[in-house]
């Protein structure tokens, strides 16, 4: 590893604001002599000695499989750069909005030259808050910067609501479970938050977002209302939302067109309602907690649909259905706390329950995505077998390199004091044995983020590892 | 110096060494080899006057940034400079006075003096432009499809072949500019004539290398290499084709009906990639040069044992036969640069 120059990959849309964090990092103090490569042109304002303009030339096999793409260009610069190393230390590549992120990572593990002198640190993705939703359901690279990225960069955050600021971020975590997300206004932060993070770097421990390696739930929200009995208007449509955050959603969900829908372009939203156990009222939090199987048990049970006027009833799996507004009711036997589980988060379609705000509410991982691209993750302690492993991971790396973009995990291997980390990008992997468990508990932690991806798939592949 | 046991044949004799305080990214031969010019990667053009009995270090000149490509007219006074800074530089050795020729945003990598001496081929990104000796543009070829990343002349003609990503271009120079194109899906990385002007040969990014027969109107490929084959090089026979991926050297013999279906010699001399490969420009030897600052030196056509070879004190840079084939220029990391002639 040591004398490895570490290369920061920038990606995002034009109008992301990847020329605004790489002028901020070229203009601060931070003892780095910086080398930046730029395949869009002309934008850097500071005039500083290192900055190589270079065309994208993506450098295609007679195979044509996807991943042995390498970017030519990147080799080029860099073989160049390298023989006057001496005057610098970090590079930084600024690729053009429309980049595929995947042959640029490839370059770094597949081309020798690179290989032996440097180390891709992190894919950083820069995200406009106001426009990656429409940009997501239009270009399908844009779903692609987001999966490869280890730090997204929510960026523009002044320009949206808050509502919808948390609903952009439920998206981004939809489809890559593992970055980083960092809000910023004009690309402000802490230069330490992407660079040197050492996100291909074995030897580091792996971050990884402890809430998406929960079992999925099949609803995204649950929120704990204390109401007096009797019947709660609920509201349903843009105009309860508040922030009118549907407007830029209604351009892009023309194609359901048939009636008019809540904003999302939900048709309709299943709902279960349970009163919060006896004792947990105080700690509406653990309410949620106790609730949370007998809900997920009734959300598998059939839904009854739900006409606009009619009323929702606890210990049901009850279906509203949506047009622009409505208005349904909520019918409560008793005074308390009561919890309420949606299938999609409340800002998706509106809902507004008469009265006071919640006092409680928990988010859980998206499950329905608008992108082809998602992440799957698996968290299971039970030690597996080093061999059964390796055949299923060859398996995968073989019939489904081109759609997993990204994959990471720790492994348990039975028998093995020490922990296995595996990372991979397409059809290239890397997997060791790194520091021993000691005293942590031993599990294991994966996630893939690609194409397509069946989890099913994945936890059959996983369970048949198990020594 | 580090002999391999029971070699026989040539040897490898040292005949001077000097500190450049500069990255040796490319050198050429003065025609007289009696000097010798080095591309300094940090940005020095260095003249090696190798006469008198301790060589002389003289800088030329400063590409802002670091020299790119040299190349020196194999009979003639002239020789051509480029670098980072976007400029192409064409120098007289006599008077050591330079004229800018070319000046751009992009970097022109690669430079070459035809054979005859009197057109130096220049690449600039996918733009290819040849000069005259006097510094005018001759000529002005249709782009490339990618960025070119080797130019070479064929030998006995008045043909410039360039190759980059999606296959090869060949241009006629004389009497009109006529251009044909060798298209292949990947990454050709070099360019590599046969001294008997038939096959053009490039290794591949993609673990290959192509060829294409111009003389019989064929192409055809050997795969199999585990990595990218950034090296290629002809004995001056036009029989072997020396060709280099990681720490292996494939030797393809093109006698006969070769070298489809023949199995190729395989040298094996190096723990560490190679990054040099050079036929002897007259003669049979074959040296390489790696990573793990050892250069090797062989007899192909005898014997897939080293003659000799010798060790370094970093990774190998670069190689360069003088145009007689009678000494042996040789870079390191660390800045240093041999003079070695053969003995026996």
């Amino acid at each position: 590893m040591s004398g490895k120059i570490p290369v920061t990959v920038l990606t995002g849309f034009l109008g992301s604001g990847k020329t605004t964090l790489l002028n901020r990092i070229l203009s601060e103090q931070h003892g780095k002599r910086i080398a930046v490569i730029e395949n869009e042109f002309g934008e850097v304002a500071v005039d500083h000695e290192l900055v190589i303009g270079a065309q994208e030339e993506i450098f295609e096999t007679a195979n044509g499989c996807i991943c042995c793409t390498v970017r030519g260009d990147l080799i080029r610069v860099l073989k160049a750069l390298r023989k006057r190393r001496d005057r610098f230390d970090y590079i930084l590549i600024e690729t053009t909005g429309l980049a595929d992120p995947g042959p640029v990572a490839q370059t770094f593990f597949a081309d020798e030259d690179l290989r032996e002198d440097y180390q891709l640190d992190a894919i950083v993705a820069l995200v406009d808050a106001a426009h990656i939703t429409q940009q997501l359901s239009r270009e399908a690279i844009a779903a692609e910067q987001v999966g490869f990225a280890d730090v997204l960069l929510l960026n523009k955050t002044d320009l949206v609501s808050a509502a919808e600021l948390t609903r952009v971020e439920r998206s981004l975590r939809a489809i890559n479970a593992t970055a980083r997300i960092i809000r910023t206004l004009r690309a402000e932060l802490p230069l330490a938050q992407v660079l040197d993070l050492g996100a291909f770097d074995l030897n580091r421990a792996l971050a990884m977002d402890s809430d998406f390696l929960e079992p999925q739930r099949p609803f995204e929200w649950a929120g704990v209302y204390h109401r007096a009995a009797g019947r709660h208007d609920v509201h349903v449509g843009a105009d309860s939302a508040g922030h009118g955050h549907g407007h830029d959603h209604a351009n892009t969900h023309e194609h359901h067109g048939e009636h008019a829908t809540a904003p999302g372009g939900l048709s309709a939203v299943g709902v279960v309602v349970l009163a919060a156990p006896a004792g947990a009222g105080s700690a509406a939090v653990e309410g949620i907690a106790a609730t949370l199987e007998a809900a997920t048990a009734l959300f598998g049970q059939a839904a009854e649909p739900l006409a606009p006027g009619a009323n929702l009833l606890p210990g049901r799996h009850q279906r509203l259905s949506l047009s622009a507004h409505d208005h349904f009711g909520l019918l409560l036997p008793a005074a308390g706390h009561w919890l309420v589980y949606t299938e999609h988060a409340p800002l998706e379609f509106g809902w507004r329950l008469q009265g006071e705000a919640p006092v409680a509410e928990r988010e859980f991982g998206s499950h329905h995505h608008d992108s082809a691209i998602t992440s799957i993750g698996i968290s299971d302690a039970r030690p597996l077998d080093p061999n059964k492993v390796n055949d299923w991971l060859s398996y995968l790396l073989q019939s489904r390199g081109a759609d997993i973009l990204r994959m990471k995990g720790v492994l348990n291997f039975k028998g093995e004091a020490r922990r296995y980390v595996f990372h991979g990008v397409h059809m290239i992997f890397d997997g060791q044995l790194e520091r021993p468990w000691a005293s942590a508990p031993r599990t294991n932690r994966v996630v893939f983020i690609g194409r397509k991806l069946d989890r099913h798939e994945f936890e059959a592949g996983f369970e048949s590892c198990v020594a | 110096m580090v002999r391999a046991p029971g070699s026989a044949g040539a040897r490898l004799l040292r005949r001077a060494r000097l500190q450049l305080n500069d990255y040796p990214a490319d050198a050429a031969w003065s025609a007289d080899a009696r000097a010798l010019l080095v591309a300094g990667g940090q940005g020095q053009l260095l003249w090696v006057d190798l006469v008198a009995s301790t060589p002389r270090l003289q800088v030329l000149g400063v590409h802002q940034g670091g020299v790119l490509a040299v190349a020196c007219q194999s009979a003639g006074r002239l020789f051509a400079s480029s670098g980072q800074d976007g400029e192409v530089r064409l120098w007289d050795a006599k008077t050591r006075e330079s004229q800018c020729i070319h000046a751009g945003d992009e970097w022109s990598e690669q430079l070459a003096f035809a054979g005859h001496g009197r057109l130096l081929a220049v690449s600039t990104g996918r733009a290819l432009r040849v000069f005259d000796n006097t510094g005018t543009v001759r000529a002005q070829l249709p782009d490339h499809s990618g960025v070119i990343a080797a130019l070479a002349w064929r030998p006995k003609s008045h043909e410039l072949s360039a190759v980059g990503n999606g296959g090869a271009h060949l241009h006629r120079l004389e009497p009109q500019v006529q251009t044909r194109e060798y298209p292949w899906t990947g990454a050709c990385l070099t360019a590599s004539w046969s001294p008997d002007g038939r096959v053009l040969a490039s290794g591949m990014q993609d673990g290959a290398v192509h060829y294409w027969n111009i003389a019989a109107d064929s192409q055809s490929q050997m795969k199999g290499y585990g990595t990218k084959v950034a090296l290629t090089s002809w004995s001056a026979n036009s029989r072997l084709l020396a060709t280099a991926a990681d720490q292996q050297i494939v030797i393809w013999d093109f006698s006969g009906r070769g070298p489809e279906g023949s199995e190729p010699r395989q040298l094996a001399a190096h723990t560490a990639r190679l990054t040099q490969l050079a036929f002897q420009p007259q003669g049979t030897l074959l040296v390489s040069g790696a990573r793990d600052r050892r250069i090797s030196l062989w007899r192909p056509s005898q014997s897939i044992e080293p003659c000799d070879a010798d060790l370094l004190s970093d990774a190998v840079t670069l190689l360069r036969w003088s145009n007689d084939g009678s000494q042996l220029a040789v870079g390191d990391q660390s800045g240093a640069l041999s003079v070695y002639t053969l003995g026996s």
